[in-house]
Parts: structure tokens; sequence; C-alpha cells
């Protein structure tokens, strides 16, 4: 019933990511370059602030560490008002991901279990892989094993697991007439919360030696 | 006491520079789209292992934010690399964390195999919620959406609970 069903028409491995390059080109959401800059600046901002270790997210779980809350919150908190006016503006879009009960209930329980384990997200693992961590590897190898499940088995279990959609709600459709305010209150709460989670840092004893003695 | 940490940067000026990156993605003088990194792994899961993209739902419903995520994600390693070679010098090959040293156990063996299960499942994880930190939490929490705010709780939640019950944090 779910066998894996290859390719027949024979091309080889490096075709098919000749095939996604191609499908970034024909998409128009960026250059490849532009694209390309975007994972370096991103994988370059995760790695000088440090916030892919181990320490650091695996640390927040254990509440020893605060860092990437801090900087999470900061990010959202400022993008969040941003965002909104740059909408009203005309210069970006919202591309709001449906409001899926179940999937995103048992996608998140099963998502914060496997964060805390592996100390690292699917964002922050690439950079741990890119600066030498051999276990963060074996992590994504289970990952690409996860992902290929997903999809052999996405009409039979995923897609009737993760329900139907209530839609792609905003918080500003909550407080009508009071749109700007809501988000500005938001950005606000969510930056002022960045500030205030008391600063803590799980120390490490390769990057941190004299700082525990 | 000298503190010799290694360089980096401070948490304000990483939630700056991230908001910063986030602002010029999603405008449309960028790629007009939010940040993901969860999308890429069933695609680069269709490209390894050579799945035929018109027999399968889900590789159809992914192939553009796939591909897109999959050249970033190019990026992402090469930037990390780079940075941690010349900026942090944080560059070395390692097994066990420290942190997994000193608060569950020594065992190579026992960090590998919890990291593959634990990136089995969270990719599982990611795919049903239709998001992970970057396009949830970040992209989605900034654009005000309740879905990340209904994930992102449960998430933290989850994430806290899952540390208390899973290390060793209350006898230190």
């Amino acid at each position: 019933m779910n066998e894996i069903v290859f390719r027949t028409d024979g091309e080889g491995f490096l075709s098919r990511v000749f095939q996604m390059i191609q499908t970034v080109i024909d998409q128009g959401h960026g250059s490849v370059a532009l694209v390309f800059l975007i994972g370096v600046i991103f994988g370059g901002i995760v790695q000088y602030a440090r916030v892919d270790k181990f320490e650091k997210i695996a640390g927040f779980a254990m509440l020893k560490d605060t860092i990437v809350p801090k900087m999470l919150f900061l990010a959202v908190g400022i993008s969040s008002i941003a965002i909104y006016f740059m909408v009203e503006a005309g210069v970006a879009h919202y591309h709001i991901k449906p409001i899926i009960l179940p999937g995103l209930i048992i996608g998140g329980i099963l998502f914060g279990a496997s964060m805390a384990i592996l100390g690292k997200c699917p964002g922050t693992g690439p950079v741990s892989i890119a600066e030498g961590r051999i276990d963060v590897l074996f992590g994504a190898i289970g990952g690409i094993l996860g992902g290929l499940v997903f999809t052999l088995f996405y009409d039979d279990i995923f897609k009737p697991l993760q329900g139907e959609s209530l839609g792609k709600g905003i918080l500003p459709n909550l407080f009508e007439g009071n749109e700007q305010l809501s988000v500005l209150i938001f950005g606000a709460v969510i930056i002022l919360i960045a500030i205030l989670i008391p600063k803590l840092e799980m120390e490490d004893e390769y990057e941190d030696k004299d700082a525990l003695r | 006491m000298a503190h010799t940490k290694s360089n980096r940067l401070s948490w304000w000026m990483g939630g700056i520079l991230l908001s910063l990156l986030l602002l010029l993605t999603i405008s449309v003088f960028g790629a007009d789209r939010p940040i993901g990194a969860s999308t890429y792994v069933p695609y680069l899961a269709g490209v390894i292992f050579n799945l035929d993209p018109e027999h399968y739902t889900y590789l159809k419903h992914i192939n553009n934010a796939g591909a897109w995520e999959g050249v970033m994600l190019l990026g992402v390693l090469f930037g990390g690399f780079v940075t941690s070679v010349f900026i942090t010098k944080t560059f070395r090959f390692s097994l066990v964390p420290s942190g997994w040293k000193q608060y569950k156990n020594n065992s190579i063996f026992s960090r590998l195999s919890w990291s593959f299960f634990a990136g089995f499942i969270m990719v599982i994880g990611a795919r049903l919620a239709g998001g992970c930190t970057s396009g949830h939490f970040l992209s989605g929490m900034s654009q005000v959406a309740i879905s990340a705010m209904v994930f992102g709780g449960v998430v933290m939640a989850t994430l806290i609970i899952t540390g208390r019950l899973f290390y060793n944090v209350k006898g230190t």
C-alpha cells in the first residue's frame, strides 16, 4: 500500500539538486544568490550569537540558560510591529499558516520534547553540523528519515491527524477597530518580556573555560 | 574572576540582527516570503531517496517551499562554517556536548542514539504543525498569527517539562 515509488527518468542526484535550484529560480521569491545569502546571514547570526549550542537550547529546557528566549522574543517583538506597518504600506505581505489545532498541539508536543533532548531545532541544527558537532549529524539522519516517513504516510496518517483548518487568523482580527493598537501592544509586551527574563547562562567546559573556575 | 568567553554577539544584538534579516526576507524588496527551516527536510528526503514527486501529495505540496529552504540551508551551512572557523573560532569535532555530560551521562552511544531518535520525532512534529522554531515561532509570531501562538505555547511548555524530566537538574 505504501511502497516507495522511485523516479523512472533515471536522473542522478546532481540533476535533482539542479532541479531544486531551478525551482527557486522559477518561483520568484528572490534570486538563488539572495536566498543563499539569506541562509549565510542566518547561519552567521545564529553561530555568532552561539544560540545553536546544546547548552543554550537544552539549557533553556532545564531553565539554566535564557539567551535563546531573550533573543527570540526580542526579534519577534520588533518584527511584529515592523511587519504590520510594512504590510499596511504595501511593501510586505502576510503569509499566515492555518490554525489546525490537532496538528499544532500534537506536533508542538513532539517538537518541544525532541528539542529539549536534541538541544537543536531544524534552523540551528545545520549550524551545529557546520561547526563539527557529530551528534547533531545523527539527529539530521533521524530527521531525514522522519521526513521520509511523513511523506510516505501523509495521506493515510498525518494529514487526517492534522485536522481541519480553522482559518488563518491573526491577532488584530480579534480586536476589530483597534487593529494597530493590538499589534503595538503585542510587540511591546513581547519586547518587555525579552528584557525582563532574567539572564542566565549555562557554561560550557570548552568555550567558557576560565568562567568555570 | 576573568571570563574568557568565546567571541560572541550579545542576545540583544543577535535579536536585532535576526529581526532585520526577517524584515529584509519578507519584504517585497527581498524574497516576499518568511524564513522557514523545516520544509527542507522532507524535500531533501525526496531528493536523497529519489522519490517520484508526482506520486506523493506531500512532495507536490511542498515543492516550492522545500526547494527555497533547501537553497537557504546550503547558505546556513556555509555561513555557520565560516563564522565558526574565522569569527568565533569554535569549530571542533565533538560527539557529546558538555551540558549532556554534566546533566545526563558520559555515554557516546546514549547521546548519538537519543539524537537520532529526537531528530526523527522533531521532523514529524514540525511537519504535523506546519512549521518549526523559524517558521512558526520567529516568522509566524512576527506576523501575529494565531497558529504560531498556539504552537509556541505548546512547544515552550513541553520543552520545559521535558527538560525537567529528562535531565538530572534537581540534584545539581
